[in-house]
């Protein structure tokens, strides 16, 4: 066979291999995906035809005051999220690391768990939790402030309340892939910097988080991505209130493409919000590598 | 020395016990509520369980569609997963092992697709699945969820971390890739399988706003969706939508608690991957 | 001879029977009916099926509220939807716009037995389009009434001595009442959903309208002095939650339980309650007698808050004209069998249901039946009516300010620029 008919025939059999993928992605998302694009750019109803607007949709995007409300509150979740459940990740990783055996993959089935529940469960424990009457953490917060706290139509607390369910349920993973990087650090590494009278902290700072890194870098991305795209546990627990202190971006997609019949101007939003999330998770991952690298 | 040693271990397990106590105290306190009548739910009954009450069980069992809606989510998600895997395979096999025109643009499309936002495009796969009398269908809940790029991402950086000498190997022989792909590749890799399987059959049996759309009877609904049908906007039944809510969540528990080794294997050997 | 004619007869009937079975023509029904009001729509369906072995309505119950329309407006959108659907008036105007709801034309009314006359003018009205043409055929009208508890009240000048409510003509006179019930020990004198939501907005809404408040006047939010009253109404709402006279963040269902357990000597809410406090009492679980009235006149005029049920069927619906008759003929079905429904505390929209003996008799129906001259409906507005962007604003700025987390100045203010931002 010639090099030249060797290659067409892999090329061949690589098509086929793909075909499948690419034709399901091409009509279910691809299809969609550019649907929603074109929509952007009309003054389209939630389902049926509209006109060709142009970048109006956008033009009244920067002159929406709830457009910022939901983007400053976005990034607020972002920061009450990432860096929090990477952090508690790692601690748990550790502290599961060092130990053996069965009571080893006990700790971990027990912190995984949660991961596996669908969200509406978890908002419905949640909630039951922190009911205003009845809610079994209402006593924590006697204990701090005095009084109960209506949680989730509170300014103050309800984006930390959030933000705190949502690392118990999605941190799991997280600890998984913590509890992977950790095995992959050779143990003579240890032993080496013991040899040299490292303290727990130096061994830590020296080995454990430099090798550890690209998995720290990874987690960082996949959260940052992750949580830009939050909707659902707002939806469910707090509906972007009191006062829109807790509205974000995708809250506002629905409120326009489902309450008020504007697919167009809907879908725009939610194209902005695709931009973000590109611009970010780049941004995000050159910084880390420059940072990695130091 | 040696003793003190062994009780510090003994100490930190139990410390590490704790904590894993207090990270599933929601779904204790979740078990101990739906076991309570609903008069003592209210009544401020202790953190201990104290009576065993399987009526709210028992009403939502027998008072809805559960069982029926335990086949819809049940197959839809196994078919789903099963699909997703295969084709996503495939497809990972192809751009990890064939050098073919135009691959880093496939996987770098694979990649974006994960920033857009799901919800995003519900409207428009909604329309799809109408366009192509899928309402109403397990085809309609199915068909928009094939797409889970992560699937490819994760095989892809397993096959290659496949030794390239296997491979070499095997062509010397005359295997074609078909053959390396079911032979070889996927029997290496059953843990990755195993875990994204799982994780894959999470993630569509929790799916709950595209079957919500399109399904139009109580008969094909899936368990998220069916049990917001049971939440009663009257009177106090707490004990209830937490058996609700555990009822919802059994199925998949059960599964994670049998196939738990196989997922946390599976995802520690996938952290190999690079960043 | 005799005998195999009869068989065969008796074969040919069978036969028969088993083919008009056969051709039996399904309804597909889409309601939102839960708790007590669902068991009521029940019966009447599993009533209504029993009588016409012809027609057999198939009912899905879908959740109240945004879930239900969000998924009625896209079904429809794409023809999917059912063949009859119930659905709220004040959801007329949005329906309107993305034209959800097929026309019922003189024909169809005729077809279902029924006529424009049998039903009150405000209704019929509140479910036409500018143009006169009918988009739903009303059920029933139901509003809000202020229930209380006779031993809470008892030994207070507020009882008559038939043990009926008396002496609460103002504003002063109903805070001054609760504040001397709380004095007397009562935890909460005045309950309601004070968490937001329906139960929020129906109060602000009674209050405002009885300032004689408009919340859209053409196609401006709160104009003139109607951001005055907002704010007055809402200004009334924190007092009582200052002086502990409502209570904190009651959900819905909190707020029910706590007049059941005879905690709250009045309760403000809908009348779809009367069949819970009803069966509570049948079943010797509620420890009180009670009663329902009209909401008083405490500000400058009577006025209620007032929604209607109604029956639509959706537009788009590429349908054989069968299943549309029997469709109909269930609509004029229910109307004339709604005397079930008034069980449920409803005043039924077909007056002759009404003018029956049976429901002039009916308590406490007969008691609060005199709001229907008062009722007012939500404002006629695309932004308006159930889970739409007014009830999200009460959650977001008038709950709050309730709460007294936000001066009621800024509420109505904020509230104003977000409704006025969505009218466009």
């Amino acid at each position: 066979m010639s090099l030249q008919s060797r290659r067409r025939k892999a090329n061949l059999t690589a098509m086929v291999l793909i075909a499948p993928f690419v034709a399901t992605f091409a009509i279910f998302f691809a299809y969609p995906t550019l649907k929603v694009l074109q929509l952007s750019f009309t003054d389209s109803p939630l389902i049926g035809d509209g006109n060709w607007i142009g970048v109006d949709n956008y033009v009244r995007l920067l002159g929406d005051r709830l457009f910022y409300t939901s983007l400053v509150n976005n990034a607020y979740f972002v920061l009450l999220t990432v860096i929090p459940t990477t952090a508690i990740a790692l601690g748990i990783a550790l502290m599961i690391s060092r130990l053996r055996g069965r009571l080893q993959a006990l700790i971990m089935v027990l912190f995984f768990f949660p991961y596996i529940l669908p969200v509406s469960v978890v908002t419905l424990i949640w909630t039951w939790m922190l009911d205003f009457q009845y809610g079994i953490l209402q006593g924590v917060f006697t204990l701090f402030t005095g009084k109960p706290v209506a949680v989730f139509k509170n300014p103050h607390w309800v984006m930390p309340v959030i933000a705190a369910v949502t690392i118990w349920w999605t941190n799991g993973f997280n600890v998984l892939l913590f509890l992977a990087g950790l095995r992959n650090i050779p143990t003579d590494l240890y032993e080496a910097a013991k040899l040299d009278g490292a303290t727990a902290w130096q061994r830590f700072r020296r080995v454990t988080w430099p090798l550890l890194w690209p998995i720290t870098a990874m987690v960082l991305t996949l959260q940052l991505i992750l949580q830009l795209k939050i909707f659902d546990q707002v939806y469910l627990l707090s509906k972007g209130g009191p006062f829109n202190s807790s509205y974000v971006l995708l809250l506002q997609v629905y409120r326009e493409a489902f309450q008020l019949d504007h697919g167009g101007y809907g879908s725009a939003i939610a194209m902005t919000l695709v931009v973000i999330i590109v611009i970010f998770s780049v941004l995000q991952f050159q910084l880390l590598r420059v940072v990695g690298r130091r | 020395m040696i003793r003190n040693r062994k009780l510090a271990n003994q100490l930190f397990g139990l410390f590490a016990l704790l904590c894993a106590g207090v990270w599933m105290f929601p779904l204790y306190w979740a078990f101990v509520t739906s076991i309570r009548s609903e008069q003592n739910v209210v009544g401020g009954g202790g953190v201990l369980p104290d009576e065993f009450n399987l009526a709210s069980y028992i009403d939502v069992i027998f008072r809805t569609n559960l069982m029926r809606w335990y086949v819809n989510s049940v197959g839809t998600a196994a078919i789903t997963t099963a699909v997703v895997l295969l084709f996503g395979v495939m497809c990972a096999y192809a751009l990890s092992q064939i050098k073919f025109p135009g691959r880093r643009l496939l996987y770098g499309v694979v990649l974006l697709s994960f920033m857009v936002p799901p919800q995003a495009l519900y409207v428009a796969q909604f329309i799809l699945m109408n366009d192509l009398g899928q309402v109403n269908k397990w085809g309609g809940i199915i068909l928009p969820q094939l797409i889970v790029p992560v699937v490819i991402v994760v095989y892809k950086q397993f096959f290659d971390a496949v030794p390239k000498e296997l491979r070499e190997a095997a062509v010397l022989d005359g295997a074609s890739e078909f053959k390396l792909l079911f032979k070889v590749y996927l029997p290496l890799n059953w843990g990755i399988t195993t875990a994204l399987g799982i994780v894959t059959f999470i993630a569509t049996w929790n799916e709950f706003f595209l079957p919500f759309l399109v399904v139009t009877s109580e008969t094909q609904m899936t368990i998220p969706v069916g049990i917001t049908q049971v939440n009663d906007a009257f009177g106090v039944a707490y004990a209830r939508i937490m058996s609700v809510a555990l009822l919802a969540a059994a199925p998949v528990a059960i599964a994670y608690l049998i196939f738990q080794r196989k997922v946390t294997e599976a995802v520690m050997i996938s952290s190999g991957i690079k960043g | 001879m005799k005998k195999a004619l009869q068989r065969l007869f008796l074969s040919a009937a069978i036969l028969g029977s088993l083919s008009a079975q056969a051709m039996a023509v399904d309804v597909e029904w889409w309601d939102f009916l839960a708790g007590g009001d669902g068991v009521r729509m029940k019966a009447l369906i599993d009533k209504f099926n029993a009588e016409h072995p012809d027609i057999q309505i198939k009912a899905t119950t879908l959740e109240w509220g945004t879930p239900y329309y969000t998924k009625v407006r896209t079904s429809v959108g794409v023809g999917q939807g059912p063949d009859i659907m119930t659905y709220h008036l004040s959801r007329i105007p949005l329906a309107l716009q993305d034209g959800s709801l097929s026309e019922i034309t003189d024909a169809d009314l005729t077809a279902a037995g029924l006529t424009k006359g049998d039903f009150f003018d405000a209704a019929i009205k509140a479910a036409s389009g500018e143009d006169g043409k009918l988009y739903a055929v009303p059920f029933d009208i139901h509003a809000i009434v202020l229930y209380y508890n006779k031993k809470a009240l008892e030994g207070t000048d507020y009882l008559d001595d038939k043990g009926n409510l008396k002496g609460i003509a103002s504003l002063e006179d109903f805070t001054t009442a609760m504040t001397k019930l709380k004095e007397k020990g009562v935890k909460a004198p005045l309950s309601y959903q004070t968490v937001g939501g329906g139960g929020t907005w129906r109060v602000f809404y009674t209050l405002f309208s009885q300032m004689g408040g408009e919340l859209i006047t053409g196609n401006e939010v709160l104009a003139g002095d109607n951001a005055a009253k907002a704010q007055k109404a809402i200004e009334i709402m924190a007092d009582w939650r200052s002086k502990d006279l409502i209570p904190e963040q009651a959900e819905y269902e909190a707020s029910v339980a706590l007049f059941s357990a005879g905690d709250a000597a009045f309760h403000i809410n809908g009348v779809w309650e009367v069949p819970t406090f009803k069966d509570l009492a049948a079943a010797n679980k509620l420890g009180f007698e009670w009663g329902a009235v009209e909401v008083p006149q405490l500000l400058e005029k009577p006025a209620t808050w007032a929604d209607s049920h109604a029956f639509a069927l959706p537009a788009n619906k590429d349908e054989d004209p069968a299943v549309r008759q029997a469709a109909l003929t269930v609509l004029g079905w229910m109307e004339k069998n709604s005397l079930g429904w008034a069980d449920a505390g409803h005043i039924p929209a077909f007056k002759k249901t009404v003018e029956s003996a049976e429901y002039q008799a009916m308590q406490p129906n007969a008691t609060y039946a005199t709001l229907a001259g008062h009722a007012v409906f939500d404002p006629r507005s695309k932004i308006a009516g159930v889970a739409s962007p007014v009830y999200d604003a009460v959650d977001n700025y008038i709950a709050p300010a309730v709460h007294g987390q936000l001066p009621a100045a800024d509420a109505v203010e904020q509230m104003k620029t977000e409704l006025q931002g969505m009218l466009q």
